[in-house]
């Protein structure tokens, strides 16, 4: 192995500035560019034209949507129907977000994705589409149609920032090298997650006991194919397997099922015989028992609909299918029938035939399944996955939209002919009904986009409705790009109980992380793409693959029974069986094709995923797949030392080496670039990971996504809710060769820490970590927060009204220099003044009430850093601010920090330096943790990278963290070891120390060096929870939840379980009672109800201040609220004497006398108001 | 211990090294625990001076305030002449004045094309013996901040003297290295090692100053250190060997006050003269 000394490795701190300060024209770092990739160019091919005769996607997807056709049924007896008006869409067009015609006063009428952000508006641009509408033969008539204002991908080719490099980027406010790939909508940034899906084309068996339950006669086996139409949209159908050897082919309309019979399908797809059918399932295996009794059983079963001909099983569809369809009224049932094969069945295919020999190909593999031919297929494997693209899933939304569209105009125009009102040689008619129906097909994408809900009639064939979006965070830089490579399973799979989805299978090597997923319940469901896996997106041209084909010996179409043999391989491109041929011819074709796509004839992103016959494996065969949305990664060709892009289901019939050592000559055709391709970017970013335990390196992942650190440069322009800011971050010494390619070092995440490990003087006892105090003095981990409020005025006036509150100061303020302090003459925050909780931030003039308001400033101390004038749609007058404040956050104790090996600890003290151990140089460490953290959780990598840029520092060079880089023979710690000596170090890293109180050396020498620290987003500051007294439920008494409104923390039911069984009576009666809802209540003693004791009338208030004697009475009336309690506040001393205050009677008993003050919860009186009213008594027994 | 020197008992103190900013000592026939004293005492109580108070008139530099504020405070400042002011919590005035503090003004804006450097020798002072540190008269000092075409920094400082026990921008070292016993002749320390020790654990330069016990004598258990090895690297502010003096005399100062109190109470009628004296520094 090459040595790990690599020069590609190095600070290039100059470098860097040198580009910051000059930035270029190109960006710096492709690959982080790359990153986003899938989601850009997805929703790029949804406007633009991939090659000369592939068509932008939503050309295709118009072309697919049905024209409606309807009728006035104003006609005679010959044409009963009347006139027919039929309408259609197309050529929907997608302009620049700009600004909207209504806002007149500004000059640049484009609009940067900066501008929304900090406005908190949507990044839109103008949709149009031709709408064309025909009435009877007359002329087409064509007219652009508003079709709102959709959101537009950053950086797409409909963004104004498209094809900008660093220098322009800088001047339109974002970062020198953008990613884009995601919406901004109301201000926010927001990902369409990508979602794994079923592979699409591809016939897969399945087994669930589910199916067995559907009905009578099911049974555990299907076969299932997601057909993907040219629009990308998609339509699954499934066959189900019945005992009586019939065959039903399932599939869902409008979220409806139905379900069809196989043989009357392949019936009306081409009017197939019986012996056609027959010989195109059976195929060269004639002599297949098993399959010939169940064809012949198929076809008995065939009979039952009495259907013989293609146009007799058209029709018999049509007929069962003409309300669910929406077909036009005049069409014919064979009409209807041959639009429902259209546009439900083998939808990828056009024509009838290859729907034929699909569907052949479907059954034939059900009934190997069944028979155990073949094995039934795992839907969870990355080999039989690929992806829902952002691009895809957008397009999907606004055709159904447009759909909707025509048809909410044919339902109107049929309302108007129930209510005879319709016209349709009246172009003013026309005119009014085409804008009375709503076809703001942007803002719906908006709501999509919003919220992450799908709305949609026909489900789009996906398995969710909610979830789709997610905010990018910009928490820090590992944070926001992992955001566009996490791909989730699906929100189905986490109800689940099962855990198969979520095991890490070899399918995925190379294309999921094995480390980059979350723990806890969405582990193994929310996987993040390896650093170097791809999407393909471009539709690919299949003409030269198919002709290639057949050149190189495919028959064409279904081997048939007479050739007699059964060992012959279904050849299939993108789910078309384009022929057949041997299993030695398809070996041949698949390296031949092989060679061709290497040259450059054949696609590259094409797969060949040739499957061998094998005893009960998976079903042989030669698949061959072009299309959009798979997996693709990079490997090696040995042979030609080229880089071949594989796809995942290939990938499992190659031979492909890791490392060189794995070659094994004759066999291996494939080996990887780089072992670390099969992590994610993530990471890859864990320094030395190879040594660590795997959990750890999971963990890390998390964390460095939740480290604050420098997400951005463009803070000036941001107005995020919430952003953190590390203002002393530091480059790693210690760092892996990818931090270069992401261009990592631009977004310090941490700091590099010289870190002790030792148990000194217990603060650093389970995860603890001490924190030298001259080292936080000097910036260690010292980070900031901007938070940002939007203040508008106008926010509860409705459109229309006049404005009657102004930013300003009014006459009656102007003259207090308290405010003025504060808050500027104009009425708005002074930038850079420091805010306190309940110091005045903003004045407000009020017409209505003629003066100035003064709101307060809630929150955390800190400083407003900007105050933003934000133009509020179309008022002349300032209505609108966005203020940010920027919130010192030091370090304290409770802030959490972590290594990035997963080891994460919280500061529990500041120890002064003096009192640090130090070395005999006089170092002292700015961390000290716990020995302790390592033996169980085994992060060898810590270590490893403790001596490493120890080393580093002290020759001050940057150190190579990249994993696999040493083996048994060349170790870590004999490189970084000499390394060490060198510098006239212990070559193991550890050093004498002495204790900083005593001056004395330790008995033990101790292992110190430096390790990168990360401040993780977690501090107390946010967390901390105290009350003593406070706001109280106002139902039950009880203390609130809730941190931010100063509410307690629950004493639960088993905190309280653990009290008793303490015997802490004392405690607890403070917890639940007088802490809380401690009150005193009335009880009568005679009837024991704490409810009836009740005051007496004003007029008789007969207070005995004797204390029970009775005699001396006093008569008040009209006591004052505060005479009365101070009468009760006597009585209350009273109680003990056994009568109750006078002025309470009992209702019941109608005697004051023997009532009785008792401290009680008060949620207890709630409880016996509540049984009062469900006529149940609670009765008190005083003594 | 200045009555001391000549003491052929008393603690001694051989120079081995002197430059600019560091100073290489062998203190020997002292006990560890003054030893340790002084290493602590040069760290966190020797006073010196550092930018204390930043107020902030303009700033439209990158750097936010209270960030450019931590910077301008760990510049070092030249502290010879420290003891000429006073702590501003002792002196008389309500916030600041010449007794307690020197103040900085800097005033930059960039009106050129390009990056436009503050240095902390821009800082203009208001007594010329307290100026941020340099090496030599070519030297800019530290860079503060950058500013960029129509940025503009305009502040006033206000530097006072403490000591790093409360911020270690007062700490006039930057390290202190010490040592004792290179030899591990008193077996304080186990060394852990994988074949050998004297392979693995390189010997420090200090070793040379010592012979290695015999492996073979008897251990004598009830040795104690004697002499101690230091290392002291100053940020500047103060020339080392007045750094180890000042050091001496704050803890000779401490030992007086300790003294005082003991003194004090063994003698409780002469309690009344005490009333005035400050025991701790």
């Amino acid at each position: 192995m090459e040595s790990p000394v690599n020069a590609s490795v190095g600070f290039r701190t100059l470098e860097r500035q040198a580009k910051a300060v000059n930035p270029g024209q190109k960006h710096e770092y492709p690959q982080a560019q790359s990153l986003t990739e899938p989601h850009i160019q997805s929703f790029n091919s949804i406007w633009e034209r991939a090659g000369p005769r592939t068509p932008a996607l939503m050309d295709v997807a118009m072309s697919l949507v049905e024209k409606q056709t309807v009728f006035d049924h104003k006609g005679d007896a010959e044409s009963p129907l009347g006139n027919k008006i039929v309408f259609w869409m197309d050529t929907l067009r997608l302009d620049h977000p700009a600004l909207s015609a209504r806002e007149t006063k500004s000059a640049n009428r484009l609009m940067y994705p900066t501008e929304c952000r900090q406005r908190g508006i949507t990044y839109r641009g103008r949709l149009t589409g031709m709408l064309h509408y025909q009435v009877n033969d007359n002329p087409v008539v064509s007219e652009e149609r508003a079709l709102g204002q959709l959101p537009v991908m950053v950086r797409s080719n409909r963004c104004t920032l498209q094809g900008m490099g660093p220098a322009e980027l800088i001047r339109h406010h974002e970062e020198a090298e953008e990613m884009g790939g995601y919406f901004i909508i109301n201000g926010n940034e927001r990902v369409v997650r990508l979602l794994v899906a079923q592979r699409r084309n591809h016939v897969l068996a399945l087994q669930r006991p589910s199916y067995g339950n559907r009905g009578p006669g099911f049974t555990p086996y299907a076969t299932q194919i997601r057909c993907v139409r040219r629009d990308q949209t998609s339509q699954t159908m499934t066959m189900h397997y019945l005992t009586t050897g019939k065959l039903v082919l399932r599939f869902a309309l409008r979220k409806q099922e139905y379900m069809l019979p196989v043989s009357l399908l392949m019936r009306a797809l081409v009017g197939a015989t019986d012996k056609e059918i027959f010989e195109a399932i059976v195929g060269g295996d004639a002599e297949n028992i098993f399959v010939r009794d169940r064809v012949e059983l198929l076809l008995r079963s065939g009979k039952e609909h009495a259907v013989h001909t293609r146009d007799q099983a058209l029709a018999y569809l049509g007929d069962k299918f003409r309300v669910v369809m929406s077909a036009p009224e005049d069409a014919t049932n064979i009409e209807i029938g041959q639009l429902l094969l259209r546009r439900m069945v083998m939808v990828h295919l056009e024509s009838d035939r290859d729907k034929f020999n699909m569907m052949a190909h479907m059954v034939r593999k059900l009934y190997a399944v069944v028979s155990g031919e073949c094995q039934e297929d795992n839907p969870d494997t990355q080999q039989l996955q690929e992806v829902y693209l952002p691009g895809h899933l957008c397009l999907a939304i606004v055709k159904e939209k447009v759909e909707d569209f025509l048809l909410g105009v044919r339902a109107e125009i049929n309302k108007n002919v129930r209510q005879d009102r319709v016209d349709l040689y009246n172009n003013r008619y026309l005119a009014r009904l085409f804008a009375r129906v709503p076809s703001d097909v942007g803002l719906k994408l908006q709501y999509f986009m919003a919220t992450g809900n799908l709305v949609s009639k026909s489900g789009l064939d996906m398995q969710q409705v909610s979830g789709y979006t997610i905010v990018a965070e910009k928490l820090n830089y590992l944070r926001f790009l992992s955001h566009f490579r996490c791909i989730h399973r699906g929100a189905f799979f986490t109800e689940l109980k099962t855990t198969g989805v979520r095991k890490l299978l070899p399918e995925g090597w190379g294309f999921m992380c094995p480390v980059h997923t979350p723990d806890g319940s969405p582990c193994g469901l929310l996987n993040h793409l390896a650093h170097k896996c791809r999407l393909t997106t471009v539709v690919e041209e299949t003409d030269a693959v198919e002709s290639a084909l057949v050149r190189m010996g495919v028959e064409p179409g279904l081997p048939a029974p007479a050739q007699r043999d059964p060992h012959l391989l279904t050849v299939q491109l993108d789910g078309r069986v384009v022929g057949y041929c041997g299993q030695a011819v398809a070996a041949r074709i698949a390296r031949a094709l092989r060679m061709l796509k290497l040259q450059g004839t054949l696609p590259f992103s094409m797969e060949i995923g040739f499957v061998p016959r094998s005893h009960g494996g998976q079903m042989p065969g030669l698949y061959l797949f072009t299309t959009p949305a798979r997996f693709l990664r990079p490997v090696t060709h040995l042979a030609t030392r080229q880089t071949d892009h594989i796809g995942s289901f290939e990938q499992v019939y190659m031979d492909i080496a890791c490392l060189d050592a794995d070659v094994r000559p004759g066999i291996t055709t494939h080996q990887e670039v780089l072992p670390t391709h099969i992590l994610s970017a993530v990471a890859n970013f864990t320094p030395f990971c190879d040594f660590n335990q795997s959990p750890r390196n999971m963990y890390q992942c998390q964390m460095g996504k939740q480290t604050m650190g420098t997400p951005m440069h463009t803070y000036p322009y941001r107005t995020d809710n919430k952003l953190y800011r590390l203002q002393t971050g530091q480059t790693p010494i210690c760092r892996p060769r990818i931090y270069e390619d992401y261009g990592v070092d631009n977004y310090p995440n941490g700091a590099n820490a010289v870190v002790a490990v030792i148990s000194y003087t217990g603060y650093d006892m389970e995860d603890a970590m001490i924190l030298n105090k001259s080292a936080h003095e000097r910036g260690f981990g010292y980070g900031s927060i901007y938070k940002t409020e939007y203040i508008d005025l106008g926010k509860f006036r409705k459109s229309g009204d006049p404005v009657t509150q102004h930013f300003g100061m009014g006459p009656d303020a102007l003259g207090r220099a308290d405010l003025l302090e504060h808050i500027d003459i104009d009425g708005l925050p002074l930038p850079g003044a420091r805010v306190d909780d309940g110091k005045p931030l903003y004045a407000i003039i009020d017409d209505v009430k003629g003066r100035t308001k003064v709101k307060n400033y809630k929150g955390e101390p800190g400083f407003v850093e900007t105050v933003r004038l934000l133009a509020g749609g179309l008022d002349d007058e300032l209505q609108a601010i966005a203020v940010t404040f920027r919130i010192p956050r030091s370090p304290i104790i409770g802030d959490k920090f972590s290594s990035r090996h997963g080891q994460k600890g919280v500061c529990s003290v500041k120890f002064p330096a003096i009192d640090m151990p130090f070395t005999e140089t006089g170092m002292q460490p700015d961390v000290i943790i716990n020995p302790h953290a390592f033996p169980s959780r085994m992060t060898i990598g810590m270590f490893v990278e403790s001596i490493a840029a120890k080393a580093g520092a002290l020759h001050g060079v940057c150190q190579d963290a990249t994993p696999f880089q040493f083996d048994e023979t060349h170790t870590a710690a004999d490189y970084f070891g000499e390394q060490l000596r060198a510098a006239g170090y212990n070559y193991h890293g550890s050093e004498p120390m002495y204790s900083g109180v005593t001056g004395q050396e330790m008995r033990a020498d101790i292992y110190i060096g430096v390790v990168y620290y990360q401040r993780l987003r977690h501090m107390v500051s946010d967390k901390y929870q105290v009350r003593t007294t406070g706001s109280v439920n106002p139902l039950t008494h009880q203390p609130v939840k809730g941190r931010k409104k100063g509410g307690g923390i629950r004493l639960g039911e088993m905190e309280r379980d653990a009290l008793i069984a303490h015997g802490a009576a004392y405690f607890l009666q403070d917890r639940l009672m007088n802490c809380s809802d401690y009150s005193l209540a009335y009880v009568c003693r005679t009837c024991g109800s704490i409810l009836s004791p009740i005051a007496a009338p004003a007029t008789s208030h007969i207070v005995d201040l004797s204390g029970g004697d009775g005699e001396k009475t006093q008569s008040f009336t009209g006591l004052s609220a505060a005479e009365a309690s101070a009468i009760m506040a006597a009585a209350g001393s009273s109680v003990h004497a056994g009568r109750g205050p006078l002025d309470l009677s009992c209702r019941l008993c109608q005697t004051p006398d023997a009532i009785t003050m008792v401290a009680l919860p008060f949620v207890f009186r709630y409880l016996a108001t509540e049984l009062m009213s469900m006529n149940m008594k609670v009765k008190l027994d005083v003594k | 211990m200045d009555g001391h020197v000549n003491d052929p008992n008393g603690p001694r103190i051989r120079i081995r090294h002197l430059d600019e900013t560091s100073i290489d000592f062998v203190l020997s026939n002292t006990h560890l625990s003054v030893a340790n004293s002084l290493r602590r005492t040069m760290i966190a109580e020797v006073p010196t001076m550092a930018i204390d108070l930043v107020e902030f008139h303009d700033n439209t530099s990158m750097l936010v305030d209270e960030y450019l504020a931590h910077r301008l405070g760990m510049v070092p400042l030249t502290s010879h002449t420290v003891d000429e002011f006073k702590l501003t919590r002792d002196c008389t005035c309500a916030d600041y004045c010449k007794e307690c503090s020197v103040e900085f003004n800097l005033h930059v804006k960039c009106t050129e094309e390009g990056t436009r450097t503050v240095y902390s020798t821009e800082l203009i002072s208001s007594n010329k013996d307290v100026s941020p540190v340099t090496e030599g008269p070519d030297d800019k000092g530290i860079i503060l901040l950058k500013l960029r075409k129509g940025q503009e920094i305009n502040i006033h400082c206000i530097a006072k003297k403490g000591v790093a026990k409360e911020h270690a921008k007062w700490s006039p070292c930057a390290a202190v290295g010490f040592e004792y016993d290179p030899h591990n002749n008193l077996r304080h320390l186990d060394y852990w090692f994988e074949k050998s020790v004297k392979n693995e654990w390189p010997l420090s330069k200090n070793a040379q100053e010592e012979m290695e016990n015999d492996p073979d004598a008897p251990f004598d258990f009830k040795a104690e250190p004697t002499t101690f090895y230091y290392n002291v690297e100053t940020v500047g502010s103060l020339k080392p060997q007045s750094l180890v003096y000042m050091a001496t005399r704050v803890l000779q100062e401490k030992l007086g006050g300790l003294e005082l109190a003991l003194d004090e109470d063994q003698n409780p009628e002469s309690n009344a003269n005490m009333d005035d004296t400050e025991p701790w520094v």
